[in-house]
């Protein structure tokens, strides 16, 4: 993963928003809110070996962030998804941290936006 | 009938509420109505209560999924066909398999092109619109609008096994219109048509609001009158004798002076112990009718 690539491509989501700009923010925040306790959710869920719990909450960061367009957050959760469908414990632990990095990432991209 | 204007509702079932925010964003700016639910067993309870003309079922879902939704929702045999879209990630081919396999018309995969989803929808509105205009015509008589012969047994059959549940009396008045034939033979069938219509119009004027009425054969009706005990029945029946015979009908061959015979009979007949009964004895109580002179109600 590059880290010059963008974590939003902002034209395509639009795109898939409406071309609603304000609505468009509006559920960017509602990622950002949504992230941090599926994040803790993840940590619980490799913490116990859940693998059921990882692939759903996976799976569930995956959709929000295809939704808007969050490739790298998509990709990372894809991984996770893998990860509980697989039972590799290891791979959930690393992409706990690839998860971690995109969302920071993604932070630092929205608030210079602004 | 339903008016040919009204919204489609559609149900949304997806736990991912920035999916379910597009969702409805896109859907209510096309003129649907829309109503979301966080969870498969959240969706199954409006579903219930709502007519939902189109579905879109998010395969993954707490407490229960996209397809066991779909299959709920497909053995309920109440109400009219809902049009189901599968929402599923890409690349799940097996998912896609099963979800048609359980009754799904149609499925989307995440994220979704809004260009899609919109043709996906105008698709599912012509199916339901296709099988609503199939269902009227099966049940409803084209000319005269009212219910065809098999949909006003069916009802009869339901009314009787209603008023034998709660120990009400149930009341039939078999109608046909006097010397029909010399209408048809003079004026030709097109305005014997026209009579068909405008008598029909002179009964429902004169029905109350729950009863219903069918048309049984060429200018033969049914109708069928629940909570309506012998004596009332025999009043509704007579107010319609008279609001037929006291003015003229007009036809495009002029005003036409027509008559109507009537048989009625009643639960309260214990004879009249089942619905082929209840019909025999009203077309007996017409045939009396028609043997006493014609323009008049008999009851059995």
């Amino acid at each position: 993963m590059t880290e010059k690539k963008i974590p939003l491509d902002f034209d395509s989501a639009l795109e898939r928003t409406g071309g609603d700009k304000d609505f468009l923010y509006e559920l960017i925040d509602m990622y950002m809110e949504d992230f941090m306790p599926k994040y803790d959710e993840l940590k619980k869920a490799i913490k116990e070996e859940d693998f059921t719990a990882i692939q759903e909450t996976g799976h569930y960061l995956k959709g929000s962030a295809a939704n808007l367009s969050l490739s790298f957050l998509k990709d990372a959760a894809l991984q996770m998804e893998l990860a509980g469908e697989e039972k590799d414990i290891k791979k959930a632990q690393e992409t706990l941290d690839d998860l971690k990095k995109e969302f920071a990432r993604l932070k630092t991209f929205i608030s210079n936006m602004d | 009938m339903k008016s040919k204007h009204k919204k489609v509702k559609i149900l949304i079932a997806e736990d991912d509420r920035i999916s379910s925010k597009i969702l409805e964003k896109h859907i209510t700016g096309w003129g649907y109505d829309v109503l979301i639910s966080p969870d498969g067993i959240k969706a199954w309870q409006v579903f219930k209560k709502n007519e939902i003309g189109i579905a879109l079922l998010d395969w993954m879902m707490p407490k229960m999924t996209g397809i066991e939704l779909c299959r709920k929702i497909r053995n309920n045999k109440s109400g009219e066909y809902t049009y189901i879209i599968l929402l599923t990630a890409k690349n799940k081919q097996k998912d896609i398999n099963k979800g048609l396999a359980a009754g799904a018309d149609e499925y989307l995969t995440k994220p979704f092109n809004p260009i899609e989803l919109n043709a996906r929808l105008n698709t599912g509105k012509r199916i339901i619109d296709l099988l609503e205009k199939l269902h009227k015509q099966a049940i409803y008589d084209g000319l005269t609008k009212i219910f065809n012969r098999r949909e006003i047994m069916r009802i009869l059959n339901e009314e009787f096994l209603r008023a034998q549940r709660t120990n009400r009396p149930l009341s039939t008045i078999m109608l046909d219109i006097d010397h029909f034939k010399k209408v048809n033979d003079t004026h030709g069938h097109p305005v014997g048509d026209e009579v068909l219509v405008k008598i029909v119009s002179r009964i429902t004027a004169k029905m109350r609001a729950y009863d219903k009425i069918g048309r049984y054969g060429g200018e033969e009706f049914i109708i069928i009158l629940p909570h309506n005990s012998i004596k009332s029945v025999k009043k509704i029946a007579e107010r319609i004798r008279e609001n037929i015979s006291q003015k003229s009908i007009q036809t495009s061959a002029g005003p036409l002076k027509l008559y109507v015979s009537l048989g009625c009979t009643s639960t309260e007949n214990i004879e009249a112990n089942s619905t082929e009964m209840m019909i025999k004895i009203s077309d007996e109580a017409l045939y009396n009718a028609k043997n006493n002179g014609r323009n008049c109600t008999v009851v059995i």
